[in-house]
């Protein structure tokens, strides 16, 4: 199932704000996990949610790049620490 | 090396033993399956194969046809849009939707259609490599 946006954040997706993009993560790991009530934050990491297993970063990885029409690279997904460098990483690569 | 737009074909053949088989290993007894005037009074032409049976030769497919080592199938999403009855004959056309090399996954899309050209069902499936992409050399 596609991440429910508002019609206003589905328009602006070339240039959303942060908290925009964070929503949309949280959408897009809630329909990998398949649990809708997961709240990432910024500072959440994948030791602190319990689905977060290596298979469900792949699946969440490859949502993420579907959802954004963009691509990671390896060193890219390694650097992260938490959601807030996924969120940054993907506003740098769209433009937000 | 798999890469977007590659393309596979393969056939297969509802076999009675097949359907009985996974009937045997299942259970799944539902009239629809087996009992012919059941079948016809809802309109199908004759007992339905249960559609996982499709799906066993998904996995065939992945297993033992998909030109990468160490796969895994992460997920699948398949529709049944037409039946499948015995001694149905299947062509099975796959294609590579998307390759994602940041995590090693395939995207790929299958259909299944039978003598008459009909499609009896679809499927998209991620395809992990866990142990990496075949480079091109191999």
């Amino acid at each position: 199932m596609a991440p429910v946006m508002s019609a206003g954040a589905r328009e602006s997706r070339g240039n959303r704000p942060l908290s925009d993009i964070l929503a949309a993560l949280n959408q897009i790991f809630a329909d990998v996990v398949d649990e809708t009530d997961i709240v990432l934050k910024r500072e959440t990491t994948a030791r602190d949610v319990d689905d977060w297993d290596s298979l469900n970063h792949i699946q969440f990885i490859v949502a993420i790049e579907k959802y954004f029409k963009i691509r990671f690279t390896r060193a890219e997904i390694a650097s992260w620490k938490d959601v807030g460098a996924m969120c940054d990483a993907i506003a740098g690569k769209i433009g937000a | 090396m798999v890469k977007a737009g590659d393309r596979f074909v393969e056939h297969f053949e509802i076999a009675p033993e097949l359907h009985s088989g996974f009937i045997a290993l299942f259970g799944d007894r539902h009239p629809l399956h087996t009992d012919l005037d059941y079948a016809k009074s809802l309109g199908f032409e004759s007992v339905v194969v249960h559609g996982n049976v499709l799906c066993g030769f998904l996995f065939y497919f992945v297993g033992e046809c998909f030109p990468e080592p160490d796969v895994v199938i992460l997920s699948q999403n398949v529709k049944f849009p037409q039946p499948v009855y015995l001694n149905d004959r299947l062509r099975l056309d796959v294609e590579v939707l998307d390759v994602h090399d940041s995590v090693n996954v395939v995207e790929i899309e299958c259909k299944f259609s039978n003598a008459a050209g009909k499609l009896v069902a679809s499927a998209r499936m991620n395809i992990g490599m866990i142990g990496g992409r075949r480079s091109p050399a191999t």
